[in-house]
């Protein structure tokens, strides 16, 4: 800030300082105005005043120091694990709090408050061993009693999980306890202090992925009763840090676990800051110790002239697939060979590199690469306008194409956003490689929402993000012609058999290849025009930290942190 | 006096009742669901159902509002549906504080220039400076809020690099100079108008003639005998901006990503976080409505002539 501005606004305030004053003296019987002086009236405006000599921010202040690691980071919706749906409150949770198993970051599921685990010759029974010397964050032994007592809460309709049917909806019992049928899971029984087990309706391998996601976390009792309103602003936690600290909208802190079973956390503690700020300009001046950066900062940043150029580092994609969904009841989309030409109409290569500047990889089929059970020989559509044209010249409403039902795409958007650049060009393809002129229409995300769950959508633009790392999560959800997901009414026997079988399937191998088959006869079907898969996005690290680990889940990953000096 | 005041307040509860039943009503008859939006794409129909029941949203609006009604009374304005286990009360605090700040500091520059402003044109009535100083406010209101903003980010975040493009770091960070700036902006116009135009009139009153003849030392004329009796607008105008800067507030704050009772509101519409809403607007309601008989108080401070109750209104 230069001086002139600064010179300009101290006079500006001491001008009207010298009004408030004139004002506020002005009563009946108030002294004679012109021994009023600024000085006199602490309260008028010495605010403004301040705010310049504060305009510098004192840098020493914001200083990264050695033992804390410091992030810019938003307000948590929740701290309860059990009703936390969202990746924000799940960041922070996995951190503090724990289960029986856990993702490594490898995202094999390893071992936490379970040590080992049995599972019957049925798949349906699974017996776990609880660690010995795990602990609560205050020393507290954690048993099987606490384990049975946690996913009962978690499944009390009083406790209001949004996502417990997913989560844990596979445990017999579960269903009628939701359902207010029964007090208690009938399939966790209690075993000895450290053992307990866990029946499924049925054998399916993906139960111990879904374990791993918050619902199913270990939480302590006493905690959670003393203070059931507001019992996770100190919760008592099972995880590699402790919640030291928590001011909503300022800061939350964490302090390491030194106690914690898989091994303590380097790092002493751990700061997100929650009151916002410019994130890069806050790295450049070494008040945080890792950045986003986006898109528009990355040229400023990818010069290796740059001074943070070393620190540039590159995450990997984020399991997640961009589609449009293709209602399959709705004229002219109940004809697959309309559905078909809709894809091949379109060049994915050039809206990723073009029109996404190579952020996205063009989607090919519906799981995204390096993803479990990804297989690169299932293969959807390559861009080939002829037989796009050729294969709509044949579907049903090919004799008379001037006259083919209209078309509408719903896309969500919120504030006033621009129907993005990429579903335009979608658009245009089409119109250009098929002669089919699509309707765009844009609500509002919660109306978006409401409309998609009835079913209502003709055509609509939406992605998916994986919760845990199985092929289930993506094929079963959305295309079991059951599923409460499956928002396209997309309906193949053949498929529906092919994801039953590989829910009960043992044998990785042989449940992937079913996998692989399913998702082949689904994309042959066309219930979606698959886009794009997110891509690899770049961030800073300061040169000091270690081992931050960039997994494309999220899973426990600040305790393998560390800072040296710099 | 005081029978004016207490009828004053009698009136608050019964237009917080009318925006409470208004804004309840509307919000549940609105399209969206608050328990969809919590779930997101990964919706589960009988986990939904199970979760509006818990929330008493499958009751009859009127029941809903009646229970509402009835912790209200009681101090309880619920819990968000968004933030799970955060009061509203809670919730709602901590912004309004950055709000109130927001708003202080947009006032603040909008009667610090406002008023010098209006004084110097008045001062030079006649000449080229009167026009000029005038139509050059008379941008400043004209250029809506969504220009300044980004326009102002342009100059001084990007090109001049002097001061931050977004976040909150309290009233004396540097960061609040462009918000409070981008709000302020369109009242300096208003203020100097209104400073200008009846500090003229004041001008030519006998009083001050009076004033000047028998020999009173010219700044006590000026502070004493104009100025105060020229504020009286510009204090009136006070009260009625409170609500203009609060609806440009959900903008700035929107745009400038700051913490404050604007940005939580635009954020829990999208959410259909109903408690957050209707208290929000309950809130906000009661503080306009104790503002503006804040500024009715005022002008009897300021102007004898105005002051209720006393029955001597010539």
């Amino acid at each position: 800030m230069n001086s002139l501005f600064r010179k300009h606004w101290i006079g500006i305030f001491f001008a009207l300082t010298a009004l408030l004053v004139a004002v506020a003296c002005g009563g009946e019987s108030a002294a004679p105005p012109e021994t009023a002086e600024p000085a006199d009236e602490p309260t008028a405006t010495p605010a403004p005043a301040a705010a310049e000599q504060e305009a510098e921010p004192a840098d020493d202040e914001g200083a990264v120091s050695t033992n804390k690691f410091v992030q810019l980071f938003v307000d948590p919706p929740t701290l309860d694990p059990h009703v936390t749906t969202d990746a924000t409150s799940a960041r922070i949770i996995v951190e503090v709090f724990g289960g029986l198993v856990t993702i490594d970051p490898d995202l094999n599921i390893v071992p936490d408050l379970a040590e080992g685990w049995d599972v019957s010759q049925d798949g349906r029974i699974y017996t776990f061993h609880l660690r010995p010397d795990a602990v609560f964050h205050d020393g507290k032994p954690v048993t099987a009693h606490d384990v049975q007592w946690s996913l009962e809460r978690a499944t009390n309709p009083l406790t209001e999980s949004p996502v417990v049917d997913q989560y844990l909806g596979d445990i017999v019992g579960v269903k009628e306890k939701l359902a207010g049928d029964s007090l208690s899971i009938t399939g966790v029984r209690f075993i000895d202090e450290h053992t307990i087990e866990i029946t499924i309706d049925e054998a399916k391998s993906y139960f111990l992925a879904k374990l791993t996601y918050p619902t199913g976390f270990v939480l302590d009792k006493e905690n959670v009763e003393d203070n059931p309103r507001n019992w996770f602003r100190e919760p008592n936690g099972t995880g590699p840090f402790r919640l030291a600290e928590y001011r909503v909208g300022e800061l939350l802190r964490l302090e390491g676990n030194e106690n914690f079973h898989l091994g303590a956390p380097k790092l002493e503690e751990v700061e997100f800051i929650l009151s916002g700020g410019t994130q890069l300009l806050m790295y450049e001046n070494d008040e945080i110790h890792v950045a986003g950066v986006s898109l528009a900062d990355l040229d400023r940043f990818s010069d290796p002239s740059s001074e943070f150029y070393p620190d540039l580092r590159t995450a990997p994609a984020s399991f997640s697939v961009n589609y449009i969904g293709l209602n399959v009841n709705e004229p002219p989309l109940d004809d697959v060979k309309v559905r078909q030409a809709l894809n091949y109409a379109i060049d994915k290569q050039e809206i990723a590199s073009i029109v996404l500047g190579d952020l996205v990889e063009p989607a090919d089929g519906i799981l995204p690469p390096n993803f479990p059970g990804y297989d690169e020989n299932v293969s959807g559509y390559e861009f080939d306008p002829v037989l796009a044209k050729q294969l709509l010249q044949e579907s049903k409403y090919g004799d008379d194409l001037d006259n083919i039902p209209p078309i509408t795409i719903t896309t969500p958007g919120s504030f006033g956003a621009n129907v993005s650049l990429d579903m335009e060009v979608v658009l245009q393809m089409w119109e250009r490689n098929l002669g089919i002129t699509a309707e765009f229409q844009q609500t509002e995300f919660a109306t978006f929402l409401k409309d998609l769950h009835k079913g209502r959508f003709q055509m609509f633009d939406i992605g998916w993000i994986a919760d845990y790392p199985d092929p289930e999560n993506f094929l079963d959800i959305l295309f079991h012609s059951e599923s409460t997901n499956n928002h396209t009414h997309y309906s193949n026997p053949e498929v529906d058999d092919l994801l039953m079988q590989a829910r009960v399937e043992t044998d990785t191998e042989a449940r992937y290849a079913l996998y692989n088959q399913a998702e082949q006869k689904i994309l042959d079907d066309a219930p979606w025009v698959p886009l794009w898969f997110d891509g690899e996005s770049k961030l800073l690290v300061k040169p000091n930290v270690h081992d931050y680990l960039l997994p494309p889940l999220i899973i426990p990953r600040l305790r393998y942190v560390y800072l040296t000096e710099e | 006096m005081a029978p004016y005041i207490l009828r004053r307040l009698l009136w608050l509860p019964v237009i917080l009742l009318i925006v409470s039943f208004v804004t309840f009503v509307l919000g549940r008859y609105g399209p969206g669901d608050p328990v969809q939006v919590m779930m997101g794409t990964k919706y589960n129909p009988e986990a939904a159902e199970r979760i509006r029941d818990r929330l008493g949203l499958n009751d009859p609006i009127i029941v809903q509002y009646g229970r509402y009604l009835r912790n209200v009374v009681r101090g309880d304005f619920g819990e968000s549906f968004k933030y799970r286990g955060r009061t509203v009360a809670e919730l709602l605090g901590a912004k309004m504080w950055v709000s109130a700040q927001l708003n202080a500091g947009a006032l603040i520059l909008s009667v610090g220039l406002g008023v010098p402003i209006g004084l110097f044109a008045a001062s030079r009535q006649g000449t080229l400076l009167d026009p000029l100083a005038v139509s050059l406010t008379l941008f400043g209101q004209s250029v809506p809020v969504f220009l300044t903003a980004p326009g102002l980010l342009l100059i001084f975040a990007l090109y001049l690099d002097v001061l931050p493009t977004h976040g909150w770091n309290g009233f004396f960070h540097p960061a609040i100079i462009l918000p409070a700036v981008t709000m302020g902006v369109p009242g300096v116009a208003i203020i100097a108008r209104l400073t200008r135009s009846s500090t003229l009139e004041v001008l030519g009153q006998d009083y001050v003639r009076t004033a000047r003849a028998k020999g009173l030392p010219e700044l006590v004329v000026q502070h004493r005998h104009i100025l105060r009796n020229a504020l009286i607008p510009v204090v009136t105008y006070l009260g009625l901006s409170l609500s203009g800067l609060l609806t440009t507030s959900f903008v700035v704050e929107r745009y400038f990503g700051l913490p404050g009772v604007g940005n939580l509101l635009i954020e829990s519409f999208f959410a259909r976080d109903y408690p957050v809403i209707v208290g929000a607007l309950l809130i906000v309601t009661a503080v306009f409505i104790l503002a503006n008989l804040l500024v009715d108080l005022l002008y009897g401070v300021m102007d004898p002539r105005i002051r209720v109750g006393q029955g001597n209104v010539s």
